[in-house]
């Protein structure tokens, strides 16, 4: 609690000697004349000494006017609390929940910090007041929906859990935020998070928007990398480790194989770089630990797995009138066996599970072979996009955010000379846009995962940049997962999906945590030869066991890591610019006009005291009505008495 | 009480009921001169009191030759003596008197006043002393008969109220100056630290005293509230209060205890006690209490 005004305090320091002085002096006392004072004299002897402390202590109307000058004096001082509070009516509450949240700056963690913000404001919500809310960041969630309810506020509340993956999207929240907040007057959306989130560009928010930051910790060191390679005579384990703090910062990591200590490096690291090692590591270690010594704000990036990449290699069928680009770049990627395919084929025989993977370069067969497949310069349309012409010298253009394709791919310097101009059904999202239209389009469609590159590597500076052989990197572990370096590899809350063949009856899934899942319990889902599991938000490693009747037939590990900067920087921000549709202010935060005075409510106590200051001096009146009262109805009662 | 000098102390009706009274004596009573009430000295009536033997230079008028026939010896025949009475009125005209509503000097006065009629219409001499009006006491010297009514309720009117008045003093004077001694009727607030010396001072001499203690209502129940500064109308001296309901309550225990200590006092020393409420008309307090106090029949 502050004050606004403190010098207002200094009337009590002179009101309040003036009013004893007053009392003490006694300077104004009404003069009466009466007959003789002698009953009097004698009376005043007996019961009253004349002491004037005496006096003042049993003087309650002097003590109530001090209080009452006290509270006033208070009140002029503007006392106010450092809370933070809304006003509207219908309230839209985002709560991040991004890994981000899960810091410990804010004991026990950011979230609890945001929960607790959350009940400050659900408890501010006047009455009759509804709210919303949401959990953004990852996987959105709105466990409470426009009610009035305090008690399911809060325990929709408290139901929000931290969501490792997805990132730190606000859009989708943002977006849900602004519909709810058109349909009804005095909106006001509320946004609890430490800041370090993705804004929609275009989008106007109809309503008040207030931001209440949380976290005051930035130092934080993370594994940002790991990754577990076959080499020459053994492994070879690559591991960074960035330090997203401001300040630099000495770390020890520990390598633990197989569970058991290995090895244990200081680090000395500046602010903003990363430092990597290079380790070999025996053949048969299945899974490394990285793990940092000590403590930072966040703890889950301070760890991270790596297990040894699956053995067999998935075979990728390339059907191309001889592209040498793509072929050495295939040919680099490990994990992967090539199957070159000429042009002219048009009937596949083989089967997913022999070959998952079809590259269509510059081809586009009638019947389309089965598994997944990527296109490269479709000539004509197909059944999941129409080509509609071609676009000459494209600007390309990445699309925002995190996409797992373009991953350390930097598209800023390629150059295409012509694309063909194609329109994708609605099951890809657009990774690299263009003026005349998408030049790479991913997504999923009826199970087969299907990626479009709308131009001739030919016709490109791209196959020249070091961007393409990422981009194929990236795009070969989006379309056969489970092959490569990588591919051990998920991010939190990515669904771990494994071909499975049709002779494996039972899926079962060991998470980090020690419990084991099921598909007989239908938490593994054996879906057209595929088994996918979906709760991967907790980081580790899952172990994947196939049965075939009772018969163990295979092993796979999977690292589930926390590998996102945006994330790990985890230093709060102030601001957040969010444009309103009601004001030219853009920029909201509630640390600023975050004072919450209560003057009022201190004037209100003073209002009481004066009254009660009042009835105490009335007091003669009320114990005369009083008494008169009680004669009046014990006359009543007793009407023979005379 | 200037302005109610020009109207008749008692009215005209109140007289005449007076006529009917008279004064109560609890014991024959000394005077001067011969008048109509039994005297403790024997003199000359009708009513015959006791024998007494001859002495040398007894009136032999006197002497019952009967029971000299039958005794052979002088006595004398003694008979009851008649005299007047001296009725002593004292009227306190301290400055305290003059307050109240109604005001206690004009009450004293019309007690005063209805007291000596009586006594003047049953042919007793009536003196008026009033004091505390200055050092020495204003006197109205005996009069005697109905025809005295006059001056004694032109005197009465005259009274003005004084300033500071010694109770005790002035009785003491009233003491060594007053002649013979007689139903003594004073009237006065006694609001003086010296009460108890001049009741005292007066029950040393044989008078058949009667105090009128009068107050005024505003004395018995003070309108009082606030913090006030009670200025004492003779002497000036404050006292400073914070009236309360609990201070009047404690105000009128102490008046109570204080008037239950007068009324000992002066049972202890013959004294008729009668307090005056100046609430009171004075036509209905003197016909109906003093009549049943004792004081008149």
């Amino acid at each position: 609690m502050s004050l606004i005004t403190p010098l207002a305090l200094l009337a009590a320091a002179i009101v309040g000697p003036a009013i004893v002085a007053m009392y003490l002096l006694k300077l104004r006392r009404e003069e009466r004349t009466v007959s003789s004072t002698f009953l009097w004299q004698r009376m005043v002897r007996d019961v009253e000494a004349n002491a004037p402390w005496q006096k003042l202590r049993r003087n309650l109307l002097l003590l109530l006017q001090l209080l009452l000058m006290l509270l006033l004096v208070f009140a002029l001082a503007r006392p106010y609390l450092a809370a933070q509070g809304i006003s509207g009516r219908n309230l839209i509450l985002i709560i991040d929940h991004s890994a981000s949240m899960g810091a410990t700056d804010e004991p026990p963690t950011r979230l609890h910090a945001a929960r607790e913000r959350a009940y400050q404001l659900i408890d501010q919500l006047p009455d009759g007041g509804r709210a919303t809310v949401i959990a953004a960041g990852g996987r959105m969630e709105v466990p409470a929906a426009a009610t009035s309810d305090r008690r399911e506020l809060r325990r929709a509340v408290e139901q929000i859990q931290l969501s490792n993956g997805g990132g730190s999207d606000l859009s989708q929240a943002l977006t849900l935020a602004a519909a709810l907040a058109a349909r009804e007057e005095d909106s006001e959306v509320a946004i609890i998070s430490d800041g370090n989130v993705i804004l929609p560009d275009n989008l106007r928010v109809p309503a008040r928007v207030s931001y209440f930051p949380i976290g005051r910790d930035t130092e934080n060191m993370a594994v940002s990398a790991i990754g577990l390679q076959p080499g020459t005579n053994g492994q070879t384990l690559f591991v960074q480790v960035a330090n997203y703090g401001q300040a630099g910062a000495t770390r020890r990591l520990d390598l633990y194989l197989d569970g058991a200590i290995f090895n244990a490096y200081n680090l000395t690291i500046e602010a903003g770089r990363e430092q990597s090692l290079i380790i070999e590591l025996p053949p048969q270690v299945e899974v490394v630990e990285a793990r940092l010594n000590g403590a930072d704000a966040m703890p889950a990036d301070d760890r991270a797995f790596a297990v040894s990449p699956a053995t067999e290699a998935a075979t990728v069928r390339l059907v191309t009138a001889g592209n040498r680009f793509l072929e050495t770049g295939l040919s680099l990627l490990p994990g992967l066996k090539v199957v070159s395919v000429p042009a002219a084929t048009t009937t596949f025989t083989e089967t997913v599970a022999q070959v998952p993977v079809t590259i269509l370069d510059g081809v586009t067969p009638p019947e389309l072979p089965p598994g997944n497949l990527l296109f490269i310069n479709p000539l004509r349309s197909t059944a999941y996009f129409s080509v509609t012409g071609t676009i000459e010298f494209p600007q390309v253009r990445p699309a925002s955010g995190e996409d797992p394709i373009l991953r350390n791919v930097s598209l800023s310097e390629v150059s295409v000379l012509k694309a063909a101009r194609i329109v994708p059904g609605n099951w890809g999202r657009v990774v690299v846009n263009s003026d005349g239209g998408p030049l790479l389009v991913v997504g999923e469609r009826e199970g087969r995962r299907l990626a479009v590159l709308s131009f001739d590597l030919h016709e490109s500076d791209l196959p020249l940049q070091i961007a393409f052989p990422l981009l194929l990197s990236n795009l070969m572990n989006f379309l056969a997962p489970g092959s490569g370096a990588e591919a051990a590899q998920l991010a939190p809350g990515q669904p771990l999906s494994r071909q499975v063949d049709a002779a494996i009856t039972e899926v079962r899934v060991t998470r980090p945590d020690g419990r084991t899942v099921s598909s007989r319990s239908g938490e593994v889902q054996i879906q057209a030869g595929q088994a996918i599991y979906a709760d991967t938000d907790a980081l580790g490693v899952y172990t994947i066991e196939e049965f075939a009747g009772a018969t163990l037939v295979g092993r796979h590990r999977y690292a589930v890591n926390l590998f996102a900067p945006g994330e790990s920087r985890i230093a709060t921000q102030r601001d957040l610019t969010i444009p309103q549709t009601s004001g030219a202010s853009s920029t909201v935060s509630r640390e600023r006009d975050s004072r919450q005075e209560f003057w009022r409510l201190v004037a209100l106590i003073a209002l009481i005291v004066l009254v009660v200051e009042w009835l105490v001096y009335q007091r003669n009146g009320l114990a005369y009505l009083r008494e008169r009262w009680r004669q009046r109805t014990g006359d009543r009662q007793s009407p023979l008495r005379s | 009480m200037t302005e109610r000098a020009s109207e008749p102390l008692l009215d005209s009706a109140f007289l005449r009921q007076l006529d009917r009274l008279a004064l109560v004596l609890r014991r024959p009573m000394a005077g001067d001169i011969q008048g109509e009430r039994r005297s403790p000295r024997r003199g000359s009536s009708v009513e015959f009191a006791d024998f007494r033997p001859y002495a040398p230079g007894d009136d032999i008028r006197q002497i019952d030759w009967n029971l000299y026939a039958r005794a052979e010896r002088f006595y004398l025949k003694l008979f009851v003596a008649e005299e007047e009475l001296n009725i002593h009125l004292l009227v306190d005209t301290s400055a305290s008197m003059d307050w109240g509503a109604p005001n206690k000097l004009h009450y004293a006065r019309q007690l005063a006043a209805a007291y000596g009629y009586i006594a003047l219409s049953n042919l007793d001499r009536v003196s008026v002393t009033a004091f505390g009006a200055g050092p020495g006491n204003l006197q109205l010297p005996g009069v005697r008969g109905k025809r005295g009514a006059v001056p004694l309720f032109a005197f009465l009117q005259r009274l003005q109220p004084g300033k500071q008045g010694d109770l005790a003093r002035a009785c003491h004077r009233y003491i060594q100056s007053a002649r013979t001694a007689g139903p003594l009727l004073l009237c006065s607030d006694l609001l003086d630290p010296g009460w108890k010396d001049a009741l005292s001072t007066l029950a040393s001499r044989p008078f058949e005293i009667t105090v009128m203690h009068i107050l005024a209502p505003q004395e018995l129940d003070p309108d009082l509230e606030g913090d006030l500064k009670l200025i004492d109308v003779e002497s000036g001296a404050p006292v400073e209060i914070s009236a309360n309901l609990d201070l009047m309550r404690r105000y009128k225990q102490h008046l109570a205890a204080w008037r239950g200590e007068i009324e000992s006092f002066c049972n202890g020393r013959g004294i008729i006690y009668v307090p005056v409420d100046t609430g009171v008309p004075v036509e209905e307090f003197v016909l109906g209490r003093m009549r049943r106090r004792g004081v008149l029949r």
